[in-house]
């Protein structure tokens, strides 16, 4: 047999046995077989002394290329092998990509506290601060100073939490208007966030609720004013398509005083039970601070005018998320607080 | 108040539909809303009874035979007030009343031919006694649908505001109907001539009284009012009782003037109005007895309180059937006495509810004038003797209105001229001026309009504020100041939700049995007037209502619970915005897993190093980098597992695991965890700074520094792990800080494992990372470097020894 033809069936004899390898370990066992130091090759090679140069030459170049093709079909099937075995270890590891999360579960928000802090921030970018006052409030401070004297009806529009140490709990957010006024001369833009209370429970009212006041003090503000102040802060909440209706009304600490409803956002304004048939909703108190309160704090009522607004969050929040029952809101039952994951 | 629409009309010539003039009223100030008073019920008739016979076989029944003029029915009713000659309205076969149809019914052995109506099934009231007995006057076979008006008249029911006392009679709202619509209102004048013969002896004592006209009418007989004032009173939600007493109500009704009508042959003596004296005693006409106080004023005869003034009358001088002359009053009494009165004793009557919010004392004469007149016609009689007190006759005040202080306040034009016209529609005599208008205030709403803004009011509302057109005011610049009180709650509020915490609100009254439980004092601010007793105690701390919460929801399985709350909680003199936190269970709900021999659980339950973990991952969120744990003893803490937390020195709040004995008393579990952060301050006075004040979350929030940037460290460190042998009673970051501070090379301190060996010693493993600001360490040099820490460390824990 010549030279060539051994290297020749030499190469097809590697071919058949990397083809047929199983193993990472027998595919080295082929490689000191046939390119080994005493390997086949290189005893095929020992041989060449006997040839002419052109013959050694020849011969040279195919046992090169035929070494070449070897080691590269080695190294292939080697690397087969080794992303085989990736495989079967990622295999072994393999997850169920559908199993529960191992996780910290973000937790619900409270869906009053979070209407609470859509309204404020809503008032926050238009330029109001947010000013706070206490829960546990003077008298004073409740009604006197807002113009509702004491022994006066206006007294009953609001059922009073009265205290063993001579306060109330504040029965409305207003008291923080005086609070501010005294505090800060005008221009005064504040919020007042915060829990009030009454003495007053059912499926519509509870003991303890939560309102924002608002109080704009400058020269030259009107009516015309709080209307537009209004009207982008229900339209900011409610929508563009909401209906708004001001109807001339009676607070001690405003005047003139309006109560204003929103189109019924539960029947479009058709008549529901929700609107008992009127079509609106009573959404909030506001009106044209009334000049005793601005002499009560000492601002000048002949240059400063102002208006004053408060809102119930729980109504707002009841409608937002079509909620039935006011005490709902306290109870904290998860199976209610749980709904609301996800709000802010 | 209730008022047939038909009445207004006998005072204003107004068409409109209801339903506009209801709506009229809501846009201008006045919330009204109407309804078709009764049903009505075909196949009826007015009956006359012709007897009354106790039904022979069947207990409480009784059996009646009437006449409808044309043929006899016979009828059994239950009803006890039925009796011979009486007229009520009869449902014969056919009448649907509700669902049921009428049909002849078989009582024993006798059949009904048809049921008596009461008020109840006309759809008037909602729960009525015995049929309606229709008056004498009323002819069987008349059509009792037309009688009533059932299903035609209109109902409007209105609720005033506190200022619009003016609004509460027929007189009042037609003046306010008149204005809105632009029309005149009409009065008809009462016509009587009061003799001068009897006149009453009348003294004031007090001075609450404004004005009292006293009325002697004689040889009255009482008897059922006339048909068409007793619709009207039932019309407007009242029951008619006599003709006297319904002429009193149906007075008070149209012109809002309370009346009282008096049995002059009880009373003893003159008639003085005085105060009360200490202890006095009055059986009311409700028959109730009273005691009064000073504080309230009576009409008195020389021996006894007659009445509560201005409230409801004495029993002993009570008109009854028997009553022949009557001493009748029309007063005018202090609106903040009988307010007092009326709240203190919890009586609150038609009329006590007018002279609170102010009657008009100029129409008084009229309003009783028209009773006397009405009087004398249904009861007979003939007054014989007046005696009118009125010491300081009304004045009216003037009121300017400017024409810019309306647009001052509106942002619109209401020009004088067209003041006028709106202020003389409301029946205020107003002449314009050269700034604007002077109105004179009638006596009718002297109570409510006292100031130019009172008319700016007043021409606002008659103008139509929701007509006018908005504009956006400029926010001014300088009033804002950051809110950043409330942005730091908002941010303490999503770390806590996005923690896994469910945000609650809880009320913030309590009950006296958690602190009994928790062994802690019970807090000092109780509400007096509470709903519920449970609910009396205003909160000191937070805890006490999450720990409500979470028995709530054991109800319902709910153990695993991770809750907060921001809100207050209330001490003798001031507040504060706390965080309270509670968690229990597992801090992540999971499951077990097992495969190959590789087992493990997804669940982790919550211990204290948890709880240390959230809260100290939140003050770092804040930036508090040096943030110290103390030894806290609170009664419902587990002593070895509660800490109290320290900032600059200064207590922020606590935390730890409830103490066992806590939690089986409460039905909780025993791995429950509680704590509270003091975040703000809140003053109750104006004063108080709340920034100046210690232990607030947020005040050393607002006082911390900025960090300040350090150069990155050019060369590497060198670690080595120790691993120390100490008393078991050493706090183990005691021992980290030391280290960390016994060197200038060391970098950085690691925990790695705490390994209790018995004999009170443990072993505490570090990993501590050296190095040099300018040279990397050779490992001699980190060799003699650990030699010195070691050193240091022995000299200042006795027995620390280091572990090879
Ligand atoms: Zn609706």
């Amino acid at each position: 047999m010549s030279l060539r033809r051994e290297i020749e069936s030499l190469e097809k004899e590697a071919n058949e046995l990397i083809k047929n390898a199983d193993s990472i370990e027998s595919l080295s066992s082929i490689k000191v077989k046939f390119l080994g130091k005493k390997g086949k090759l290189k005893s095929i090679l020992k041989s060449l002394g006997k040839l002419s140069p052109e013959e050694r030459k020849e011969i040279g170049q195919l046992a090169n290329k035929v070494k070449e093709e070897i080691e590269n079909l080695l190294r292939k099937k080697e690397q087969f092998f080794r992303e085989k075995a990736i495989q079967e270890e990622l295999k072994k590891d393999r997850v169920d990509i559908t199993l529960p999360p191992s996780w910290i579960e973000v937790g619900s928000a409270h869906p009053v506290v979070s209407t609470l802090v859509e309204i404020s921030q809503l008032f926050i970018s238009m330029g109001f601060s947010v000013a706070e006052g206490p829960e546990v409030e003077k008298e004073e401070y409740n009604f006197d100073m807002l113009n509702i004297p004491k022994d006066h009806p206006a007294r009953d529009m609001q059922d009073t939490f009265f205290l063993n140490n001579g306060m109330v709990l504040r029965t409305h957010t207003s008291p923080v208007q005086i609070r501010t006024m005294l505090k800060q001369k005008p221009p005064i833009a504040v919020i007042a966030p915060g829990r009030v209370y009454r003495k007053d429970a059912d499926p519509t009212h509870s003991p303890m609720f939560h309102q924002i006041e608002g109080l704009l003090v400058d020269e030259n503000i009107t009516f015309r004013d709080l209307k537009g102040t209004l009207k982008i802060f229900l339209e900011g909440i409610f929508g563009k398509d909401i209906g708004i209706r001001f109807r001339p009304s009676y607070f001690p600490f405003t005047e003139p005083s309006a109560e204003v409803d929103i189109s019924c956002t539960v029947c479009g304004g058709t008549g529901c039970r929700v609107c008992k048939d009127t079509g609106w909703l009573e959404i909030l108190g506001c009106g044209m601070v009334d000049p005793n309160v601005f002499e009560a704090v000492g601002i000048d009522p002949e240059k400063y005018t102002g208006f004053a607004f408060g809102l119930g969050i729980e109504r707002i929040a009841m409608l937002k998320y079509k909620i039935n029952d006011i005490r709902l809101l306290f109870e904290n039952d998860m199976r209610f607080n749980h709904q609301f994951k996800g709000i802010r | 108040m209730k008022v047939p629409y038909s009445w207004i009309k006998e005072f204003v010539n107004i068409d409109a539909p209801v339903e506009e003039v209801v709506k009229k009223l809501n846009e201008t100030g006045i919330e009204a809303v109407s309804y078709t008073f009764g049903k009505k019920i075909e196949n009826t008739t007015i009956v006359k009874i012709l007897s009354v016979k106790k039904h022979p076989e069947k207990d409480r029944l009784f059996l009646c035979e009437v006449t409808d003029g044309v043929r006899k029915y016979q009828v059994i009713t239950a009803a006890h007030n039925v009796f011979k000659g009486a007229k009520v309205a009869l449902a014969k076969e056919g009448a649907k009343i509700g669902e049921i149809v009428i049909k002849p019914v078989k009582f024993g052995s006798f059949v009904s031919e048809g049921m008596f109506l009461s008020l109840e099934e006309m759809g008037v009231v909602e729960k009525a006694e015995g049929v309606f007995i229709f008056p004498e006057e009323v002819k069987e076979g008349e059509d009792p649908n037309r009688l009533l008006g059932l299903g035609e008249e209109q109902i409007i029911e209105i609720e005033i505001t506190p200022n619009r006392g003016d609004a509460l009679s027929v007189r009042g709202l037609s003046r306010e109907i008149a204005a809105i619509f632009g029309l005149k209102r009409k009065e008809k004048l009462p016509v009587v001539s009061i003799a001068q013969e009897e006149v009453p002896e009348i003294k004031f004592l007090t001075d609450k009284v404004y004005r009292y006209r006293g009325i002697v009418i004689k040889g009255v007989s009482i008897k059922p009012s006339p048909f068409d004032i007793q619709l009207k009173l039932i019309k407007s939600g009242q029951n008619p009782i006599n003709n006297v007493v319904d002429v009193t109500n149906y007075i008070l009704l149209q012109e809002g003037q309370p009346l009282h009508a008096f049995d002059l042959d009880k009373i003893e003596g003159d008639i003085s109005i005085r105060l009360a004296k200490k202890g006095e005693k009055i059986t009311t006409l409700d028959g109730e007895e009273k005691e009064l106080t000073p504080e309230d004023i009576v009409i008195s005869d020389d021996r006894k309180a007659v009445a509560i003034a201005g409230i409801i009358g004495g029993e002993n001088t009570k008109v009854d059937q028997n009553t022949k002359n009557i001493l009748l009053e029309a007063a005018v009494f202090d609106h903040i006495s009988v307010r007092k009165t009326s709240k203190r004793l919890s009586i609150s009557t038609e009329s006590s509810y007018r002279f609170e919010r102010g009657v008009d004392i100029e129409n008084l004469p009229n309003a009783q004038d028209k009773a006397v007149e009405l009087i004398q016609k249904t009861a007979g009689g003939k007054a014989v003797g007046e005696k009118d007190i009125y010491p300081h006759p009304y004045t009216p005040k003037k009121i300017k209105l400017r024409e810019k202080t309306t647009i001052r306040i509106l942002g619109f034009e209401v020009k004088k001229e067209q003041a006028k016209e709106l202020l003389n529609r409301l029946e205020i005599p107003t002449e314009v001026v050269e700034e604007g208008t002077v109105s004179e205030i009638p006596a009718f709403r002297a109570f409510d309009l006292e100031r130019e803004i009172d008319l700016v009011e007043e021409v606002g509302r008659l103008s139509g504020l929701n007509q006018v057109s908005e504009t956006y005011p400029k926010i001014p610049t300088q009033s804002f100041r950051k809110s950043d009180e409330f942005l730091f709650e908002l941010r303490t509020r999503d770390f806590f939700r996005d923690n896994g915490f469910d945000e609650t609100v809880s009320y913030t009254f309590v009950d006296e049995d958690i602190y009994t439980i928790l062994q802690i004092p019970v807090p000092s601010i109780k509400i007096t007037n509470y709903l519920l007793k449970t609910q009396s105690i205003i909160r000191d701390n937070l805890v006490v209502s999450l720990l409500k919460t979470l028995q709530h929801n054991l109800r319902f399985q709910n153990k695993n619970l991770k809750i907060f709350e921001i809100s207050s909680a209330f001490f003798d003199s001031y507040e504060e915005i706390r965080l309270g936190i509670l968690a229990t269970g597992s801090f992540i709900e999971g499951f077990s897993y097992t495969k190959g021999d590789k087992t493990f659980s997804t669940e982790e339950k919550w211990d204290f190093l948890k709880i240390k973990g959230v809260i100290f991952s939140y003050l770092r969120s804040l930036g508090m980098q040096d943030v110290e744990l103390k030894e806290i003893n609170l009664p419902y803490l587990n002593p070895y597992q509660s800490a109290e937390i320290m900032i600059d020195n200064q207590s922020v709040g606590y935390f730890g695991k409830l103490h066992p004995e806590k939690a089986a008393k409460l039905k909780i579990p025993k791995d429950t965890y509680v704590g509270e952060l003091k975040l703000r301050y809140v003053s109750r006075e104006l004063e108080e700074n709340p920034l100046d004040k210690e232990g607030y979350l947020f005040n050393l929030y607002k006082k911390k520094e900025n960090p300040v940037f350090k150069e990155l460290p050019k060369f590497p460190s060198v670690k080595r792990d120790l691993a120390f042998e100490v008393d078991e009673s050493l706090q183990v970051d005691k021992l980290l800080k030391t280290i960390k501070n016994s060197s200038k090379y060391v970098d950085e301190v690691r925990l790695f494992d705490v390994y209790h060996m018995g004999n009170s010693k443990k072993s505490v493993a570090v990993s501590v990372d050296f190095r040099a600001e300018d040279r990397s360490l050779s490992d001699d040099e980190v060799n003699s470097i650990v030699e010195e820490v070691v050193k240091k460390l022995q000299k200042q824990f006795k027995g620390l020894k280091l572990r090879t």
